[in-house]
């Protein structure tokens, strides 16, 4: 028996907290209300997506001057365009006029978005471009000038991923994004000519609120038995998952990461049998092309080990075998849209882009091998999280994440098979949202570690 | 390029491959026999009708004919990927399938398009209603098949099913074979 502190009645706590941290009985639980609540929901759109970065997208999904992508973020619709100057803008998708949806296609490339309604024409740089009928309007630049397609107040690009705020007064993106930015600039570095997205866009849509999609990504304790058959097929083709020596680390503000070497190979850094043999052959190569560009210590630590970041709070960058984008755009409390992008080294060989598509997608997506089994979780918690609502006893409306707090109290590093990384997301859920927070005991000293030390992954 | 803009094709549903007639029919029966396999969960008798070699894709939903060697899928499975795919739905531990989805299937609409040196080329509608845990999915699409022509019957060599929603509804993965 770990646990040396004789565990408290679990009961309310009294003060209506939703997140409940016990230092002495080593206990931390989330109340299920937060996962289930339509007014937690629209405090969630309010608090968190109306006043934090955001991502939107990446830059090499509209590569071309005039290209555009629409997409809701945060129930906002939006467009996503390079104008014709070759900047990365993002306009609300709404006619000035009267709100109409000014582009309803998905993508395309266009000098101009005009809206069907009444023929308005704005420029892709935001400018009205034709007014039909303008002499019933004033007769005065100044009135044009007001009317230009509306801008999201901020725009950021940090290594091509482009976010967005709808309030002007957050702090600059490197600022929110702190530590994480690093992990981003690593992923980046993979490709010695760059990285794009692919087109082929996993659109999906599960049954479950979006923090379980965030605790699903930095929970290493469900991996064995969740993905059991994965697990099985893998060791088919000669890998071994271990979970051994493998940390999670909290990176500030809601951000997290788990460094994994022993889940999978890297294509291109880290070969395994089901990569084939001409790529093992490829794998030293390019292993002598990143040294010989990065040196040989940031080489290794953007190739040794595979990196699961969740930046706060809606992009998840699962840096594994190969690469995925994903992005959670939470509908209500119990759904969630999800967009996932390949991301791949420019310039690679066919066969390689090829081996990168078949063995991410066979992992990763609604379709792999996998995921579905996270989708059937964060569902079947969706659904069995009404079981104990509004209950006579309300000690049972609460989700457990316990795990590894004596290691943690102890001062060491988290592993990834804890659940310190979904405990510090939710402490900065619950400050961004306003949210109790009861703190019994005394919390570890110290700051924790933000992200392994340099030249590799774990201790 | 898609199957949909194809306009060429038989005439008469028959076409000639490796001097033997294939006609609607067959490939009709083929279908609907692989589509009961399929809603009955019989994934052995299923993994037959593929040639070894053989692949299954399912593209995603703004799919504008690439291949799965240059754009993301949902699923682009080689021979190995889908004999571990039946395996593992055969396992207890497929959770997303454990229970089973009940599947319903209907093919329509199958037209021979284009006859190879040993393959013809198909298309089919479908509709999949699935039901799970009290929730009902529909999974309109398309088939897209290059079928080998044996002396005495059909397999795939690739086994396409193109979705025509503009995104997965939720809850609709593709946890089984659509």
């Amino acid at each position: 028996m770990a646990q040396q502190t004789p565990v408290r009645p679990l009961g309310a706590t009294g003060d209506g907290a939703m997140i409940d941290e016990d230092w002495e009985a080593l206990r931390f639980r989330v109340h299920r209300s937060a996962y289930r609540d339509p007014e937690v929901f629209r405090t969630e759109i309010d608090r968190i997506w109306n006043h934090t970065w955001l991502y939107l997208g990446h830059e090499t999904e509209i590569p071309k001057a005039g290209d555009f992508k629409t997409r809701t973020l945060g129930g906002r619709p939006l467009i996503f365009c390079r104008d014709a100057g070759g900047e990365v803008r993002a306009f609300f998708n709404a006619c000035t006029h009267r709100g109409t949806v000014l582009c309803r296609h998905s993508e395309g490339n266009t000098k101009f978005f005009q809206c069907f309604y009444h023929a308005w024409a704005f420029s892709n740089s935001g400018e009205l471009a034709a007014l039909p009928g303008d002499d019933a309007y004033p007769d005065d630049p100044a009135f044009r000038a007001s009317m230009a397609l509306r801008q999201v107040p901020r725009l950021q690009i940090h290594e091509g991923f482009v976010f967005v705020a709808f309030d002007a007064d957050v702090p600059d993106l490197l600022t929110h994004l702190g530590p994480a930015a690093h992990y981003m600039s690593l992923t980046a570095k993979i490709g010695e000519h760059g990285m794009t997205t692919l087109p082929g866009v996993q659109l999906y849509s599960v049954k479950g609120n979006w923090k379980l999609a965030v605790e699903n990504a930095m929970d290493g304790y469900h991996f064995a038995p969740t993905h059991n058959t994965f697990v099985g097929y893998l060791r088919e083709t000669g890998f071994a998952v271990t979970d051994d020596d493998q940390y999670a680390y909290d990176l500030g503000g809601g951000h997290g990461l788990l460094v994994l070497t022993g889940h999978n190979g890297r294509i291109g850094m880290v070969w395994e049998p089901r990569f084939g043999d001409e790529e093992k052959t490829r794998t030293v190569a390019k292993r002598r092309e990143l040294e010989a560009r990065l040196g040989p210590e940031l080489a290794a630590e953007v190739a040794d080990a595979s990196r699961i970041l969740f930046v706060f709070p809606n992009l998840l960058l699962f840096d594994l075998e190969a690469l995925t984008i994903r992005q959670l755009e939470p509908v209500a409390a119990d759904r969630t849209d999800v967009r996932a992008w390949q991301f791949v080294e420019v310039g690679e060989p066919e066969s390689v882009r090829a081996l990168r598509i078949k063995t991410m997608v066979s992992f990763v997506g609604p379709g792999g091998l996998a995921t579905p089994d996270d989708i059937e979780a964060y569902e079947a918690v969706q659904r069995g999280i009404t079981a104990t609502a509004d209950s006579a006893d309300p000690a049972h409306d609460w989700s457990d994440m316990s795990r590894g707090m004596a290691n943690e109290k102890q001062g060491n590093q988290g592993r990834s098979i804890d659940e310190g990384a979904m405990r510090s997301f939710w402490r900065r859920w619950a400050e961004k949202v306003g949210a109790g927070t009861s703190v019994a005991g005394d919390p570890p000293a110290g700051t924790p570690a933000a992200g392994p030390a340099t030249g590799g992954a774990g201790k | 390029m898609s199957a949909s803009s194809t306009t060429a094709g038989s005439r008469g549903g028959v076409v000639s491959v490796a001097s033997r007639e294939v006609t609607r029919a067959e490939v009709e029966e083929f279908l609907y026999r692989e589509a009961q396999l399929l809603d009955e969960w019989r994934l052995d008798e299923w993994l037959t009708l593929i040639e070894p070699g053989g692949r299954l894709e399912v593209p995603t939903t703004d799919w504008a004919g690439w291949d799965a060697t240059t754009a993301g899928y949902f699923v682009a499975d080689d021979y190995e990927l889908i004999q571990a795919r039946v395996k593992r739905l055969k396992s207890r531990k497929a959770h997303a399938e454990n229970p089973h989805s009940r599947t319903h299937r209907m093919v329509s609409n199958v037209l021979l398009l284009e006859a190879g040196a040993e393959t013809v080329w198909i298309s089919a509608n479908f509709i999949i209603h699935r039901y799970r845990d009290n929730g009902a999915y529909t999974y309109v699409g398309r088939y897209e098949h290059v079928l080998k022509v044996d002396p005495d019957g059909l397999r795939f060599r690739l086994r396409r099913a193109v979705p025509v929603m503009e995104s997965m509804d939720p809850g609709a993965r593709l946890s089984f074979i659509l």
